[in-house]
């Protein structure tokens, strides 16, 4: 079932959506997305693009490195954790038990051990983490997929930056000031879809449309009505980011090929089994798909908030409770099953060498065990995965020490991931220059 | 350095290698084929049998937001959610062995989770706060006479087991906050409490007394066992190792010996428990990427 805004169409009966497809083809508008202009691309060049698609696999909330990826078994009691550990397809690198079949996995990415930054906080990490840069002072840098997005511009039929979650990600009430285009103006902010656990797509800016929706709108004229009395209905100041918004999901509806992207109802029972009944797994599934689709850049979060346990939140990674129950029975399993479909996935239709894939957290978390028997924030020494792109995999860059507690090895910042993934995504230092973003950045050269 | 890690792991290799040898040897005791309870696939945690095993309780992962506790009417398997309104996580059931008393866990603020326990014949309530900050509540157990219960919580650094009356008053830590200690649970005589511990470095599995003397290490692995349950004569244990690669479920004689394996399945088997007749366990099953409740026949 896909549900685009507030109604739902089902795929199965197809009903809903021929209708869709039969009005929509009355609207005079005729817009292909190639014509809508709102977003334009920089000076592009595609030669120097290594991935035509970017895929950030954001792990809101920071996973504990001692517990998943960077064990330190050797480690007193007071660091250790619970979990025994097992051995990697990487000669002489472990992961905790926690993660067995991306252990298996281990030849297909580059797993990074000495990450920094330098925001202890979910809002300001988060920020450092999706733009390389901290919230202030203000303007607030832009997020790398708005980079991408600027660069590539708006050339197919689908938008250049897609965020995945249900929502944007947020550290309780509060949206990450660099969850989309910052100082570069809310037009290059991503493109929000969600999916449910049992493959249920939402797009929400088609909500948006509810009053110039075809299956409420029987009468041609009133529909033509409505649409054009929609960009009064605003304010003048708002109206473009909203027409924007508008376009591109009026876009999405009007193109069939377009909306195919987010039909996971088309995937064969066996693959959507691979990913699991998890919002985390279909949510990857549906990053696949808009890899196929050419998106450029893709950030696919592991939840949309970051707690743990509390009231009307989504579970993500803040374990400073339980984290030890909670990686074991819930996150962990979550993660390792549809990350490693994913990564299968990607390899298997033979898209890697064309797409970037990076997982991260915004940081790591206490290596030292807390007093509550758990872990709390850690931003000086974390991981990331790399792979696709021809970037060299079945290695490990970077070290932490014998607790995990700093890198004993070069420190690699959030600015150098960005900067790392401009360059892949070819966005090399002159376009960056011009664009006047990721000032300073250096790429992470042990990766080529 | 990645010479010196290899260095290192060859001792641990061959540790892997020797349990592997040890689980291949393990007598497997399913007697028949799972019998699926279960169909909406949701992730699922710790069932617990009632009322003579006339429902099982659960813990249904509705959505990304909550935790529900679900009942199921063993005779019908039809399912409902027991407190409908509740607007937080509530997880972790624990019953009373005659049914009297029900405590569970719940989400009463941001990592803030209470302990309820409710008596179900008056409806009264006990709520025990957790402490200011994060903070919370893990795995009650309940005595077999209904005198005292245990719990799990936080305490210098580790987590301990703690005894409390059933009005919550006289908490008593019983097991010297070493490591994580979690999962109590009662042998049907009250005579024994099995729980789980990483005193000595990982999740084993120990048995002590009530009042939290004479502990006694039951598995050694170098991976988990977890989430230990006796069995309704109380002579044998049901819980989950890791030794194997990923989650399966075991039984063993109550003194930990005779290990015998009851699932092999690629993926995850976890959070048994025992029907009251002794001869079936139910668990969550993951299988082809979703989570349901199995009932699995037990040999003889």
């Amino acid at each position: 079932m896909l549900n685009i805004g507030s109604f739902k169409t089902k795929t199965c009966s197809g009903i809903g959506r021929r209708s869709f497809l039969q009005m929509s083809g009355a609207i005079p508008f005729g817009l292909g997305m190639s014509g809508l202009g709102a977003v334009t691309a920089d000076e592009v060049d595609d030669v120097v693009a290594r991935a035509k698609s970017i895929v950030f696999v954001f792990l809101w909330g920071a996973p504990s490195h001692l517990d998943t990826c960077d064990p330190k078994p050797d480690a007193n009691s007071e660091y250790r954790g619970p979990f025994g550990v097992i051995p990697t397809r990487t000669p002489g690198v472990h992961f905790t038990e926690l993660l067995p079949k991306l252990a298996q996995r281990s030849d297909k990415y580059t797993l990074i051990r000495s990450h920094i930054q330098s925001a202890p906080g979910h809002p300001d990490g988060g920020t450092v983490a999706l733009s390389g840069f901290e919230e202030n002072p203000k303007p607030v840098k832009p997020n790398f997929g708005s980079i991408i997005a600027r660069h590539r511009g708006f050339r197919g039929k689908l938008p250049p930056f897609f965020s995945i979650a249900n929502g944007v990600v947020m550290d309780g009430g509060r949206r990450i000031e660099a969850y989309g285009g910052g100082e570069m103006g809310a037009v290059y902010d991503p493109f929000m879809v969600g999916a449910s656990e049992t493959g249920e797509v939402n797009i929400p800016a088609l909500a948006l449309m509810d009053d110039v929706n075809p299956l409420r709108i029987s009468d041609r004229r009133t529909l033509l009505q409505k649409l054009d009395a929609v960009p009064r209905s605003l304010e003048s100041a708002k109206f473009r980011d909203w027409n924007r918004t508008y376009q591109q999901a009026y876009g999405l509806i009007t193109d069939p090929t377009a909306r195919q992207a987010f039909d996971l109802t088309r995937e064969s029972k066996q693959t959507r089994q691979r990913y699991g009944q998890s919002v985390f797994g279909q949510s990857a599934l549906l990053a696949r798909r808009l890899v196929e689709a050419e998106v450029p850049y893709i950030q696919l979060n592991y939840s949309r908030h970051v707690e743990a346990i509390t009231p009307g939140f989504e579970f993500g990674w803040d374990t400073h409770l339980y984290n030890f129950s909670l990686l074991q029975d819930q996150h962990c399993p979550i993660f390792d099953r549809a990350f490693s479909a994913f990564l299968d996935d990607i390899y298997d239709r033979g898209l890697i060498d064309d797409t970037l894939i990076v997982c991260m957290g915004e940081f790591g978390r206490t290596p030292k065990i807390n007093v509550r028997a758990a872990r709390d924030h850690w931003p000086q020494c974390y991981f990331s995965m790399w792979a696709g792109a021809g970037l060299q995999t079945g290695r490990v860059i970077g070290e932490s020490d014998k607790n995990g507690e700093h890198p004993v090895t070069r420190p690699i910042t959030p600015l150098m991931v960005g900067t790392t993934i401009a360059e892949l995504a070819g966005v090399d230092s002159q376009a960056r220059a011009e664009m006047r973003v990721l000032d300073g950045g250096r790429v992470i050269d042990e990766l080529f | 350095m990645s010479c010196f890690r290899i260095m290192r792991q060859p001792s641990l290799v061959c540790l892997a290698s020797l349990v592997w040898l040890v689980c291949l040897s393990v007598t497997v005791v399913q007697a028949a084929d799972p019998i699926r309870l279960t169909h909406d696939g949701r992730m699922k945690f710790t069932p617990v049998f009632v009322d003579g095993g006339g429902s099982l309780t659960y813990v249904d992962f509705e959505n990304p937001k909550v935790f529900r506790l679900r009942t199921m009417n063993w005779e019908s398997k039809e399912t409902k959610v027991i407190h409908e309104a509740a607007p937080a996580p509530e997880f972790d059931p624990a019953y009373s062995a005659d049914g009297n008393y029900f405590s569970f866990l719940r989400a009463t603020g941001g990592l803030q989770v209470s302990l309820v326990i409710r008596n179900r014949k008056s409806n009264e309530e006990v709520l025990i706060p957790p402490e200011p900050g994060f903070s919370g509540y893990r795995t009650p157990a309940i005595a077999p006479d209904s005198s005292h219960m245990l719990f799990s919580f936080a305490n210098n650094f580790g987590q301990d087991i703690f005894r409390v009356e059933m009005n919550g008053q006289g908490r008593t830590a019983l097991t010297g906050a070493k490591g994580i200690n979690v999962w109590p649970s009662y042998s049907p005589d009250g005579k024994k409490v099995l729980f789980t511990s990483t005193r000595d470095g990982n999740y084993e599995l120990y048995e002590m007394n009530p009042d939290g003397s004479d502990i006694k290490r039951l598995t050694d692995s170098p991976y988990q066992d977890i989430r230990g349950q006796y069995s309704p004569d109380g002579k044998q244990i049901a819980f989950v190792s890791h030794r194997d690669g990923n989650a399966e479920i075991y039984i063993a004689n109550a003194d930990g010996t005779e290990l015998r394996r009851v699932t092999r399945h690629e993926e995850r088997d976890d959070y048994p428990t025992w029907h009251p007749d002794g001869k079936h366990l139910v668990c969550v099953a993951e299988r082809d990427g979703s989570h349901d409740l199995y009932l699995l026949p037990l040999n003889d």
